[in-house]
């Protein structure tokens, strides 16, 4: 016991002469410093940037076979006054809603769609659209698209639907 | 000795909090199961909850914290055991704020997986008897 003790306290000397305290805030405040600074270096922002908030696509969003809208059913807004992300003017966009995920051709990545219905006017009539990839009957119905999804709005009336990216699939690798 | 500790479980708290998730797969989940009702940032419309700032409030009691996995929409939800644990821990993290006031401590899948055996059969009624209990548990504090 007594030679542990005497080694020890040998080491702990010589850490002592050798060290100083500064020394130690030193290394310390540089490895914060550094840690800090790493998401700033062109790497890191290279490496955020692989995940594209907006796909590069290809298609005409008035034609029903746009990738977007494999699983939609209703009428599009592109052809109603509106865009796959916007709601025509006069109506006013459902923030509840019904999402599915669809697989981008020009990228091949399944992104997360959000199918977001425009409410407040009569069915808009043009362009119907019914692919209803991945639809589920209506007692799964957070994941049906044959009820009517103007929910969160003042209105239900039912104009036409968006389909808006809302982020890329999570797959298991 | 105890104060150096002390200082590294501080440190390495956040860190082994942030294994526990997997942020792409939790909001992927969310998004897929959740957001199409709770919203992209859990405020909720009109009938729909709100989540954000609000759903720390539950884990004041046990049957609160029980509540938020017997939900219908938790225990009946297509999610496995595993990834409804990951995403009810990570709404807490992302919208709970300042309404988490006592220790949180995270779902586990055999916990989730037991709860939602017992999914609730009647919400509204359910949900206003907890929040009445909530208030109360808090007046006592």
């Amino acid at each position: 016991m007594k030679s542990l003790d005497k080694l020890f306290e040998q080491q702990a000397r010589q850490l002592a002469q050798r060290s100083s305290r500064r020394g130690m805030l030193k290394t310390l405040g540089g490895l914060l410093v550094g840690a800090g600074s790493i998401p700033l270096l062109p790497v890191a922002r290279a490496a955020a940037a692989e995940a594209p908030a907006r796909p590069v696509e290809e298609g005409d969003e008035a034609n029903c076979d746009y990738w977007r809208y494999c699983a939609i059913d209703g009428f599009l807004c592109s052809c109603c006054g509106g865009t796959k992300n916007t709601c025509p003017p006069g109506t006013e966009m459902s923030p509840v809603t019904w999402i599915g995920t669809c697989r981008n051709p020009a990228d091949g990545r399944n992104y997360v769609i959000s199918y977001n219905d425009c409410c407040g006017k009569s069915s808009c009539g043009a362009c119907l659209c019914q692919r209803d990839e991945g639809d589920r009957p209506p007692y799964r119905p957070d994941k049906t698209n044959d009820i009517n999804w103007c929910l969160g709005t003042s209105s239900a009336a039912y104009h036409c639907s968006t389909a808006i990216v809302v982020g890329v699939a999570f797959e298991n690798k | 000795m105890k104060r150096v500790l002390t200082l590294w479980l501080a440190l390495l708290g956040p860190l082994a909090w942030g294994e526990d998730i997997n942020p792409e797969r939790a909001l992927f989940n969310y998004q897929m199961s959740c957001q199409g009702c709770h919203t992209p940032d859990g405020s909720g419309a009109n009938a729909v909850p709100r989540m954000r700032d609000v759903v720390g409030m539950f884990l004041v009691t046990e049957a609160g914290r029980e509540y938020l996995v017997r939900v219908p929409g938790s225990a009946v939800s297509a999610l496995s055991d595993a990834d409804l644990a990951e995403v009810l821990n990570w709404i807490i993290q992302e919208f709970a704020g300042a309404s988490v006031t006592v220790p949180f401590q995270p779902y586990t899948p055999q916990e989730v997986g037991r709860l939602r055996q017992h999914p609730l059969p009647e919400v509204v009624q359910y949900r206003a008897q907890l929040l009445a209990d909530i208030a109360s548990a808090k007046q006592r504090e």
